[in-house]
């Protein structure tokens, strides 16, 4: 038996045990047909029940709660989808009151894969919460990134030019995303983005979203693994992620308490830099 | 690039400080550009990362955003969200290799008149000298 399914067994035991004082504990379960989130319930059959692969669940749990509101559900969460739950409990779209945070640390493979600086779910915001698995090494932020300065102005946007023009314009990269929930979005919007035009117009669409993802985007890289046409996207996001921190002193996911920066005003997160040139 | 190049410029000037401002520095007969197209909003707080795209994608070569100065705001904070919010939309169109300087973010109130003729003209020239976005966008520049 490797680790991994020593691990699984664990959170399917403690699955078991929670179930006991929960209405649902949210997991992925693979059947014959493959894999999905599904909400697991007392008496069903929990060696169904898998941890891979990474699927965002912040959004799923968001819609279980609204429906039911007395409801208290677990959910099982990977750093990212843990940072993800603190974003959208900011914005009122979860309450972290009533739900169980069954933490999996990700392996050093995985944050590899991620970029990922945390792989291990902090849990110190979280009322009621567990960690499962043993913490590994963050790993090195995305070369692209870190080496982005060096590029001119001209080869990033020949760089990004030839990205975006793969662009297929499916949504994929917003619908998959754990933080976006909007229910009329900017990029469905006719005034911003021109219906029927292929790729979207550089770099309307792809700016929108980076821009929205500023002070949100909790690096899960679920956009880049879900662009049929590999855009790397979170080099973006991580570069205004970047400026974010150091403009704002905001970390999206760290904790419930401060404030999106963006949304407030400069008592509740000032600006670090000078004010305007 | 072009010859007699004549930068177009949007202006998004907020109703009580630089809109007031842009006024009396006609009614002065101060010498500003003509090359500014100004768009009057109620605050800068209403000008969306959308509406500096969008305005870039409609043709402009350059986008002001003027403002009460910080702490004059007619809305007490409005302008909080614009001075946080504009510096990350420069940085991202650096990062998509657009100049940033094409975005400009600046204080005028009503009573700063000589300030907003300042202001155009060093912008229009700085655009002027960054030459037209087309030629950017196509690769021309360099």
């Amino acid at each position: 038996m490797t680790n991994r399914d020593t691990l699984m067994e664990q959170v399917r035991d403690h699955v078991a045990k929670a179930l006991g004082h929960l209405d649902g504990v949210l997991a992925l379960r693979r059947t014959g047909v493959g894999t999905a989130p599904y909400l697991f319930q007392k008496g069903d059959d929990l060696s169904s029940l898998v941890l891979e692969p990474r699927y965002p669940m912040a959004k799923i749990i968001s819609s279980l709660q609204k429906r039911h509101p007395d409801a208290e559900f677990g959910i099982i969460a990977r750093a990212c989808d843990a940072r993800a739950l603190v974003e959208m409990a900011k914005r009122e779209q979860i309450q972290p009151d009533r739900l169980y945070l069954i933490g999996v640390a990700c392996t050093a493979e995985e944050a590899e894969e991620c970029h990922c600086a945390e792989p291990a779910p902090d849990l110190d915001p979280w009322p009621h919460a567990e960690l499962f698995g043993t913490p590994a090494e963050g790993a090195p932020p995305n070369p692209l990134v870190s080496t982005y300065n060096e590029m001119s102005l001209h080869e990033r946007r020949a760089f990004w030019e030839e990205q975006f023009q793969k662009c297929l314009k499916c949504y994929g990269c917003r619908d998959i995303c754990p933080v976006c929930f909007c229910e009329s979005c900017a990029l469905e919007d006719p005034l911003w983005v021109e219906p029927g035009e292929l790729a979207p117009p550089f770099p309307m669409f792809h700016l929108i979203k980076a821009m929205h993802m500023s002070g949100r985007c909790v690096a899960c890289r679920q956009c880049e693994l879900a662009c049929p046409a590999h855009i790397p996207l979170t080099v973006l996001y991580d570069l205004i992620q970047q400026d974010v921190g150091e403009m704002l002193g905001y970390e999206p996911g760290a904790d419930l308490e401060t404030p999106p920066p963006l949304q407030v005003t400069f008592d509740k997160a000032p600006l670090r830099t000078e004010i305007a040139e | 690039m072009t010859e007699n190049f004549e930068p177009k410029v949007i202006a998004f000037l907020c109703n009580w400080c630089s809109y007031a401002g842009a006024d009396n520095a006609g009614v002065a007969r101060m010498p500003s550009p003509a090359n500014v197209l100004p768009i009057r909003v109620m605050c800068s707080g209403r000008v969306s990362p959308e509406m500096v795209l969008r305005a870039f994608r409609s043709g402009a070569d350059g986008v002001l955003v003027l403002g009460c100065h910080i702490g004059d705001c007619h809305y007490i904070d409005g302008n909080h969200r614009t001075a946080k919010r504009m510096p990350l939309v420069r940085n991202l169109l650096g990062y998509v290799g657009i100049n940033p300087d094409r975005l400009r973010l600046d204080w005028v109130s009503s009573a700063e008149a000589p300030k907003f003729a300042r202001v155009t003209r060093e912008f229009v020239e700085t655009v002027r000298a960054l030459g037209p976005l087309e030629d950017e966008m196509r690769g021309d520049d360099d």
